[in-house]
């Protein structure tokens, strides 16, 4: 397929489908009862979904040199502490930023 | 547009998604220039940047895109990364319940992980639901506004910030954020787990497909882990 054509198809198509994902209860079955074991299946997508997304952009990163994955993982590990105890975005990105930093300087 | 701008709530939404802004920049750089080096027109990098309008889905549209991945398994892969945006839906529901269906279009169209985090917060506090939702309004034109921005920034001088920088880890790092809140309990900290196991385990199906299965197979693990918890429970 033509590539402008292929990335326009992949805007309109994705960004409806985003669309409809976000409006889904919103507008569609807000007057209708959720299935249970959708409900529960729901609360999980987060947690899974991130974690599907995360690790592999840690361990085997496409855009860096494909020789700096442990100091990714450890920053990744700092991060994650902050985030835990802190409960802040921006600390968390400052200071698993910082991490690596100090980490591929050390190594 | 006035009457927005001069509506407290409004504000108070605009206003608390500025820190949030400010730890989003890198994540909206890193999408501008990897929407650059995968050969996008820069209409097209504003076109996934407004339309789509979610950095995870973004930037997996892009490594696939640059990979030359068919069209079939760019979409299958965005669609399933943004289901929890049904979650997010399912929660907010509730409270957009009396709006209008124009109010439910738009801050449907809105709704982020970092809006819905914080307006959430904002809707279990007040009980007006107008107010809440100019809450939630302010808060998604200020994350989308930003989101354009960055994203133009990264596409033009994306090229010029050294790579020795590591932008692209300011990416899971902001993810980071947004899981370990939500790990609060042991089916989804199994959820997590199954997940990324899987992830790394599953490394050699083609184009990234082992995204979508490591994601189904963690949200099962974590239905199953709800499941057995609540038969444990009532033992």
């Amino acid at each position: 397929m033509e590539p402008t054509l292929k990335l326009w198809t992949m805007v309109v198509v994705v960004g409806a489908l985003n669309y409809l994902s976000r409006l889904s209860f919103i507008a569609f079955f807000a007057r209708r009862e959720m299935p249970p074991l959708l409900e529960r299946a729901l609360k999980f997508v987060p947690a899974a979904m991130l974690t599907a997304v995360i690790v592999p952009m840690i361990a085997t990163p496409s855009l860096a040199p494909s020789g700096d994955a442990m100091p990714r993982i450890a920053a990744a590990v700092v991060a994650g502490a902050i985030a835990w105890r802190l409960r802040s975005d921006v600390a968390t990105i400052a200071g698993g930023m910082l991490a690596l930093w100090a980490l591929k300087a050390l190594l | 547009m006035r009457n927005f701008i001069r509506d407290p709530d409004f504000r108070a939404g605009f206003a608390e998604m500025l820190p949030i802004n400010v730890g989003l920049t890198p994540f909206g750089l890193v999408c501008g220039l990897g929407a650059a080096a995968a050969g996008a027109s820069f209409l097209g990098a504003l076109g996934m940047s407004g339309i789509i309008f979610s950095g995870a889905a973004q930037v997996l549209a892009i490594e696939l895109l640059a990979a030359h991945a068919p069209l079939a398994v760019i979409v299958l892969t965005c669609f399933v990364a943004g289901l929890r945006f049904l979650m997010y839906s399912a929660a907010m529901a509730p409270y957009l319940r009396t709006l209008s269906p124009r109010w439910q279009h738009a801050l449907a169209f809105l709704l982020t992980d970092q809006a819905f985090a914080s307006s959430v917060r904002r809707f279990d506090a007040g009980a007006d639901p107008r107010a809440g939702a100019m809450h939630f309004l302010g808060a998604g034109f200020a994350l989308w506004a930003w989101w354009q921005v960055t994203n133009a920034v990264g596409y033009f001088t994306g090229n010029l910030i050294p790579a020795s920088w590591s932008l692209d880890f300011a990416v899971p790092l902001c993810f980071i954020g947004l899981l370990v809140p939500a790990l609060r309990s042991s089916p989804a900290l199994a959820a997590s787990l199954t997940a990324g196991v899987a992830v790394m385990a599953l490394a050699w199906l083609p184009m990234r497909l082992n995204l979508i299965v490591a994601a189904l197979l963690g949200i099962a693990a974590g239905t199953a882990a709800d499941f057995a918890r609540g038969a444990w429970n009532r033992r």
